[in-house]
């Protein structure tokens, strides 16, 4: 794992220089900004590198108050970025595009995971690795996501309707009692939840298949970013030192996250497996070269590409990277 | 003594029950009891703290659940020519889901535990409205001639003789709200609660970690059951009187004219969606996903929109039905059982309050893995959802069969059956349509979750997919479509019960 130097040395001299600066006046420079930040699932080493910004101060040093609310089943992260009661919420290029086409002003002005975590999670012994192996499978998942499956057959060309559709609910149980063959998940939870549990099981990452699409993207509304710049600045730079923490030591997020919500009943070696799952889908060489966070007019024409497949009809104007360029300039 | 003997009947399940599973080992969807109590000891301090949690968000919730009930009871007796309007707002209210309540009030309320709380209160205010006010009717028509003779009016007529009536029945309210109460602070933590049994029961469905779910379903029911029987002996201490004989002359009905009557719905349709839409103006609610009256019109408008949300909902409608009509019959059978068989009582009836305080989406998947996710399968998460109310309603029922017509039926020497026939159930009927009507929001919730978590297809679908596509005018259509079946349903079961009840029971109407 290659490791963007120069950013962690330029970010060490500025937050020096910036904690220097506020000893010497022995007062804070200026009073906090409050911001809410909406994630988009339950708290967990997913979000590490936000637990990181926290805990080390990275957003208060720039006179940001940031609280981190935790997402949930029935806690959209879109309703509070379009309120303005969230300043920035974790989202997906997919749904935000379909908040856009309903009449949402987002943008998305960094990307977390480069490669999208939606995976094919099977058992060893009845394994799938490509798509073809799709074909007379069952594959548990939501109705909702039918549209993901469409675009990973599409993309390999393989008849969707060769493959039984089981609605489930979101959780490994139908694939260990054999209700189904394989499951529509991330990456990052089902099948760390069936390794812990002594499942053996296998994943087909679809990012390795074609499909494309940035996911756990920060979203904005335009009006903040226009005239909140300066704290979307602060909490996107905020982020980029967190995660690059949590990169050289996802042991030490995990074990972060399992102490600051003692509350949410977190078990410290699923969390350890998690963090050090989620690594390739948010690090690569992309974001060695230019930073975490950042995106390419060639990887952001590549989502719209997929995003066509999920019926989505989307512009380069979806992505803004003036807000990147300010933390990384 | 009998408490020894329940002693000894939950040894003897929990032998039962261990045996059976290292007779199938290698099961992940079903804990041991050793199992259970392993991860509870392991984890006492987190689960206390959770459970505490949830607990007093319940409380409060139950609280003002409650209080709102009383008042608007209050209000629709006093008033009785505002009770067809506020009870068709009441229930239009119960009838909003929590994908869309959800949101707005997470907005709404911010981080902390408004919105558990708030649906803890949406979850109880209702079917303690509804029992509430069968018990402020439940007076003899002798009492309120008496009153009118006497020059009094409603005020004075509900002070003296209509609140003590209702107090039995007002006790059967808080009882079943109790389990309610539990479940709505739960389902109100997935809309981003930071701690409580909601929260741990997500993160343990999602883990695998079968034991950790089993073991918070068993502490939520635990406390529904502690709570439920605690309001129910300080019922038993409060009411220590048998109600009173309920005979008496026919009411004279007063039939209304068909012109009278659409302008009444006339009057209430505009009333909702004139609360709706200022209400969202009111608290400034962004249209993006609080959608208004006009959006849902501008949406429905459109053909194509129209015939996807009625196509799924004929979907829903087929499934809903048949698992409406079984959850009544169950309970009403099993409380018909529980008189005669008083041992039953019991043995049913934890069984009955656990299945209660259990949230639907923890047990809809090992009901839908015992049943199949077909009819059956549907139809039983249904029943299993409105079985309780209809149960406990119908049970207090039987009991207020007035002393004189049992001892009549004693001293003839008649059996058991057919006191149960001719007195029994006649008696029971008010409170069986009471929690029929009660059932119909409660059957749609769960064939939404239903189809949600199973079987993938009708309205529940259609909803569960604005997670993913901020589609908030499909969702608040399936919203208003729903609202409009139950309102239409409720009304069809009122005009069967008023028909029945002028027979059985005719102070009720």
């Amino acid at each position: 794992m290659t490791q963007p130097a120069h950013l962690t040395r330029r970010f060490f001299l500025q937050t020096s220089a910036a904690g220097v600066a506020t000893a010497a006046a022995g007062v804070p420079a200026f009073a906090a900004t409050s911001v809410n930040f909406q994630l988009s699932w339950l708290h967990s080493v997913q979000f590490g590198g936000s637990y990181i910004a926290a805990k080390k101060g990275y957003w208060t040093e720039q006179g940001l108050d940031v609280s981190l609310s935790q997402g949930g089943p029935n806690a959209p992260v879109e309703p509070p970025v379009v309120s303005g009661t969230a300043l920035v919420g974790i989202s997906a290029a997919d749904y935000t595009a379909a908040a856009v086409s309903q009449g949402a002003p987002f943008k998305i002005i960094a990307v977390a995971m480069q490669k999208n975590p939606f995976a094919i999670a099977s058992l060893a012994a009845n394994p799938v690795n490509t798509p073809a192996d799709l074909v007379g499978k069952r594959i548990g998942m939501a109705v909702a996501n039918t549209p993901v499956l469409q675009a990973l057959c599409t993309l390999n060309n393989v008849d969707i309707n060769d493959i039984e559709i089981v609605p489930t609910q979101y959780d490994p149980a139908p694939l260990v009692s054999g209700q189904v063959d394989c499951l529509l998940c991330w990456e990052t939870d089902l099948p760390v939840a069936m390794t812990v549990k002594g499942v053996d099981n296998t994943t087909m990452l679809m990012a390795d298949h074609g499909y494309a699409l940035h996911s756990q993207t920060y979203i904005a509304t335009e009006e903040s970013i226009a005239n909140q710049r300066a704290d979307l600045v602060a909490l996107i730079k905020g982020e980029v030192m967190g995660w690059n923490d949590y990169l050289n030591d996802t042991d030490a997020a995990a074990a972060l996250t399992v102490e600051m919500f003692p509350d949410a009943g977190l078990d410290l070696q699923t969390q350890k497996l998690q963090a050090a799952r989620q690594v390739p889908l948010m690090f690569s060489d992309l974001t060695a070269e230019n930073g975490f966070g950042w995106f390419t007019d060639d990887t952001v024409s590549k989502n719209i590409e997929t995003l066509a497949l999920l019926d989505h009809d989307v512009s380069a104007g979806l992505w803004d990277r003036s807000i990147l360029e300010e933390v990384h300039g | 003594m009998t408490v020894l003997r329940l002693l000894l009947w939950l040894c003897v399940v929990l032998v039962l029950w261990e045996g059976a599973l290292r007779l199938v080992p290698g099961s992940l969807l079903v804990s041991s009891p050793l199992a259970i109590a392993g991860y509870v000891s392991n984890n006492a301090a987190l689960l206390a703290r959770a459970a505490l949690e949830t607990s007093v968000n319940a409380a409060q919730g139950f609280v003002w659940g409650n209080l709102a009930a009383i008042g608007l009871g209050t209000i629709m007796i006093v008033f009785p020519r505002s009770a067809r309007t506020l009870s068709a707002v009441c229930l239009l209210v119960f009838c909003v889901p929590l994908i869309a309540s959800g949101p707005i009030l997470r907005v709404l309320f911010g981080p902390g535990t408004g919105p558990q709380i708030a649906l803890a209160a949406l979850a109880v205010y209702y079917t303690t409205l509804l029992t509430l006010l069968v018990g402020l009717r439940a007076v003899s028509q002798t009492w309120t001639d008496l009153m009118r003779v006497y020059g009094r009016g409603p005020m004075s007529t509900l002070i003296r003789a209509r609140a003590r009536a209702s107090l039995p029945y007002l006790f059967v309210g808080l009882q079943i709200s109790a389990p309610a109460a539990l479940l709505g602070a739960m389902i109100g933590e997935f809309t981003g609660a930071e701690r409580g049994l909601g929260v741990l029961t997500l993160r343990a469905m999602r883990g695998l970690d079968t034991n950790a779910t089993w073991a918070l379903a068993l502490i939520a029911a635990l406390i529904a059951m502690i709570a439920y029987g605690s309001i129910g002996w300080l019922g038993q201490r409060v009411v220590a009187y048998r109600p009173v004989i309920l005979l008496s002359a026919p009411a004279v009905s007063v039939r209304q004219r068909p012109w009278k009557y659409l302008l009444e719905i006339g009057f209430t349709t505009a009333f909702v969606l004139i609360l709706w839409q200022v209400s969202m103006d009111a608290l400034d609610l962004n249209r993006f996903f609080a959608k208004r009256p006009g959006d849902v019109w501008a949406f429905l408008a459109e053909a194509q929109n129209r015939n996807t949300v009625l196509s799924a909902l004929a979907e829903t409608l087929s499934f809903a039905v048949p698992g409406y009509l079984a959850g009544l019959a169950l309970g009403a059978a099993l409380a018909a059982l529980v008189v005669l068989s008083p041992a039953l009582n019991r043995a049913t009836m934890p069984v009955a309050v656990a299945l209660r305080a259990v949230p639907i989406i923890t047990t809809a998947p090992l009901l839908v893995l015992a049943f199949g996710r077909g009819l059956v399968g549907t139809m039983v998460v249904v029943a299993v959802m409105i079985f309780f109310p209809t149960f406990v309603a119908c049970q207090q029922g039987l009991r207020q069969t007035p002393g004189q017509v049992v001892d009549l039926f004693r001293s003839y020497d008649a059996g058991r059956w057919h006191l149960l026939r001719a007195a029994q159930i006649p008696a029971m009927l008010p409170a069986f349509f009471a929690s029929a009507r009660m059932a119909v929001p409660a059957a749609l919730l769960a064939i939404t979750t239903v189809e949600w978590l199973a079987t993938g297809k009708g309205i529940g679908v259609l909803m569960a997919t604005t997670a993913s596509t901020s589609n908030y005018n499909m969702l608040w259509s399936c919203v208003v479509i729903l609202a409009v079946v139950a309102v239409v349903v409720y009304a069809a079961v009122a005009a069967v019960e008023h028909r029945v009840l002028r027979i059985y029971a005719n102070e009720q109407v």
